[in-house]
């Protein structure tokens, strides 16, 4: 029977090809969308574990791919800091961050604002590539960390007292996909000395570090804090960096307890699981959108195996009349949906494969993963879906009286 | 004497069309002995392939009082059971041939003993350079003449070697040369494997090698 199915479907090639062709499209959209929104989060995920941190303290209620602002104000890192237990305090340091927005590399990226003095608890064992992880801005941070002062009150002045915190630090990733020459109207990769404008400054390029650490872009956490919250020293959110012997869990608890429904506790490792949660409604909506495509291209293959069924009605008698059962008949057109899904799905993952290299080449920092369980679930949606798609045409098939069935034009 | 191959008793049959009833089969009776070769003639819409396809077992008919085919009673078998009857003990001569177009001529000729399970080794080539097809077995029907497709669906019918053998107007497509070729064909076989064979035409001239001519008018056997 597979091999009359084969036969069947190679005597109408186009035909077979097109309805192929309709489920490698389905399954393509379900594919990359999956395998972007998966990718992207298990990508920012990855990354926020390089930290040498165990907790991340965030705002309650809040949707942490959203989070914005600075809600937390620097009591709260006192307040970390000075849990102790019968050996000491339980962290060894309160690392804060300060998000905002820079447009970079062709799209929105978080920048993400830390202290200098902190850097390397986010670079781990990734190396500088090109330039430092903050120069001049390291000592504007000592100084402002420091000040007692007040701010300089006209415009040239400001600048002036700013000019040495103007200062950025991106991933190499960031570095290749680089700006767009106004001029050439190519893409050229950042260099160091390069000027970025953000929050109406412009920022120089310092620093190129190796791709994953946790944020594309850094800039010095006291200078956004002047120049957004005027000084204030509020933060975003903070990573705990434990003393060795303590537990992560017991701590987490301990802290929740402190800073009370204002704030939540979590570990680090759980940040991906944060991160799908946050995306969980445009996750919905992107299952919705490809689970419909699907639909619609195995109301395709429906359609098709119908029409086959109309058109082939005098073949159908024609088994019959060699003593093919209704049984036969079904297990004919389900072989026949069976083998255009299974060319779909196939034409389908080559096109992922495919979208992926091309959005690699024109979006290089989205992050596509076609990881095993995704294109076996391609596969499941492709045998499930074929079947499916062919139990009414087949069925029809198997009632056909085969001497009707052979008076047929 | 043995079973009949055929035995029919009070076979009627009315197709309806809409509210219309339109009877075709009145009250046939009919027995055909094992190895009998029996042509059916009357004119186009007198009943003939109707009563083949009942005997078929390609329809139910709208009443019978007995309808056995090779030994079994067929009326009260199932769907299934109908099927495998066709599968295993008829083979059917149509007049337009009904090959299947997507397979080769081979596989055409092949198709009932995959269907019944069987290997298929030589007989299907054997089969095919009797009926002078040697060479075009891997053609597929649209390449090869009416005449030579006739010739494949002969094949095709007697591979399996079938107790009964349906034929309904089997040379009614083709010129008198590829008819009478066909007709030799047939008679061969039956000569050689002694299988019971049911034709039906409205040519007298084909009825010739026949054992027995029935004639039917308007639904009923005239003799």
């Amino acid at each position: 029977m597979v091999s009359l199915a084969w036969s069947n479907l190679m005597h109408n090639k186009l035909r077979s090809l097109l309805s192929a062709l309709a489920v490698g499209l389905g399954i393509t959209l379900m594919l990359v969308s999956k395998g972007l929104a998966t990718g992207s989060i298990a990508e920012v995920a990855q990354r926020m574990q390089s930290v040498d941190a165990e907790l991340v303290v965030l705002p309650a209620q809040d949707n942490i791919i959203f989070t914005n602002g600075a809600p937390f104000p620097d009591l709260i890192r006192r307040l970390i800091l000075k849990q102790k237990d019968e050996r000491g305090p339980i962290a060894e340091s309160v690392i804060p961050v300060f998000f905002g927005q820079v447009s970079m590399g062709g799209q929105q990226q978080r920048l993400f604002g830390v202290d200098p003095a902190q850097m390397p608890l986010f670079l781990g064992h990734r190396r500088v590539l090109a330039g430092k992880a903050f120069d001049r801005a390291r000592a504007f941070a000592r100084e402002i960390e420091a000040r007692g002062e007040p701010l300089p009150d006209d415009a040239d002045a400001w600048q002036a007292y700013m000019a040495p915190g103007l200062e950025l630090v991106i991933d190499d990733r960031l570095r290749r996909v680089g700006r767009l020459d106004p001029e050439t109207g190519q893409r050229v990769p950042y260099r160091l000395g390069d000027r970025v404008r953000v929050m109406g400054y412009d920022f120089r390029i310092v620093g190129i570090v190796e791709t994953g650490v946790a944020g594309r872009v850094f800039a010095p956490l006291q200078t956004m804090r002047e120049i957004v919250l005027a000084g204030e020293k509020k933060s975003s959110m903070f990573f705990v960096k434990l003393r060795p012997d303590i537990d992560p869990v017991a701590a987490a608890d301990r802290l929740a307890a402190l800073l009370g429904s204002g704030a939540r506790v979590e570990l680090k490792s759980t940040y991906g699981t944060l991160l799908r949660q946050s995306f969980a409604q445009v996750n919905m909506y992107m299952n919705a959108s490809s689970g419909l495509a699907l639909v619609v291209c195995f109301l395709f293959i429906l359609l098709t195996m119908y029409t086959v069924v109309i058109e082939r009605t005098r073949e159908i008698g024609i088994l019959k009349s060699l003593g093919v059962t209704r049984f036969n008949l079904l297990a004919l057109s389900v072989s026949e949906a069976l083998l255009i899904s299974m060319v779909g799905v196939g034409i389908g993952i080559g096109l992922a494969l495919l979208a992926k290299y091309v959005l690699h080449v024109v979006r290089p920092l989205l992050t596509v993963t076609l990881s095993g369980s995704l294109l076996s679930l391609a596969v499941l949606i492709g045998i499930v879906g074929g079947v499916l798609s062919a139990l009414y045409p087949g069925y029809r098939a198997a009632r056909l009286d085969p001497a009707t069935a052979l008076s047929s034009e | 004497m043995s079973d009949p191959m055929i035995h029919v008793r009070g076979v009627c049959h009315t197709y309806r069309h809409g509210g219309v009833q339109e009877p075709v089969l009145h009250d046939l009776d009919l027995d055909i002995a094992p190895g009998e070769f029996v042509v059916i003639m009357g004119p186009s819409g007198c009943g003939k392939t109707t009563l083949l396809n009942i005997v078929g077992l390609m329809m139910p008919p709208s009443r019978a009082e007995v309808l056995r085919v090779g030994g079994r009673d067929a009326l009260g078998l199932d769907d299934a059971a109908r099927a495998r009857l066709r599968r295993h003990a008829i083979g059917f001569v149509f007049q337009r041939f009904n090959l299947l177009p997507a397979i080769s001529a081979r596989e055409n000729v092949a198709l009932p003993l995959r269907i019944r399970g069987e290997r298929v080794d030589g007989q299907v080539d054997s089969l095919l350079e009797r009926v002078g097809l040697a060479r075009y077995a891997g053609k597929k029907p649209g390449q090869l003449s009416v005449g030579q497709q006739q010739r494949v669906a002969l094949a095709r019918a007697l591979v399996g070697r079938p107790s009964l053998v349906l034929a309904d107007e089997p040379t009614g497509n083709l010129d008198s040369e590829n008819a009478e070729a066909v007709l030799a064909l047939l008679g061969e076989f039956h000569r050689e494997w002694h299988q019971t064979i049911l034709m039906i035409t409205h040519n007298p001239a084909l009825a010739a090698g026949a054992d027995r001519v029935i004639r039917m008018q308007d639904g009923r056997f005239c003799d």
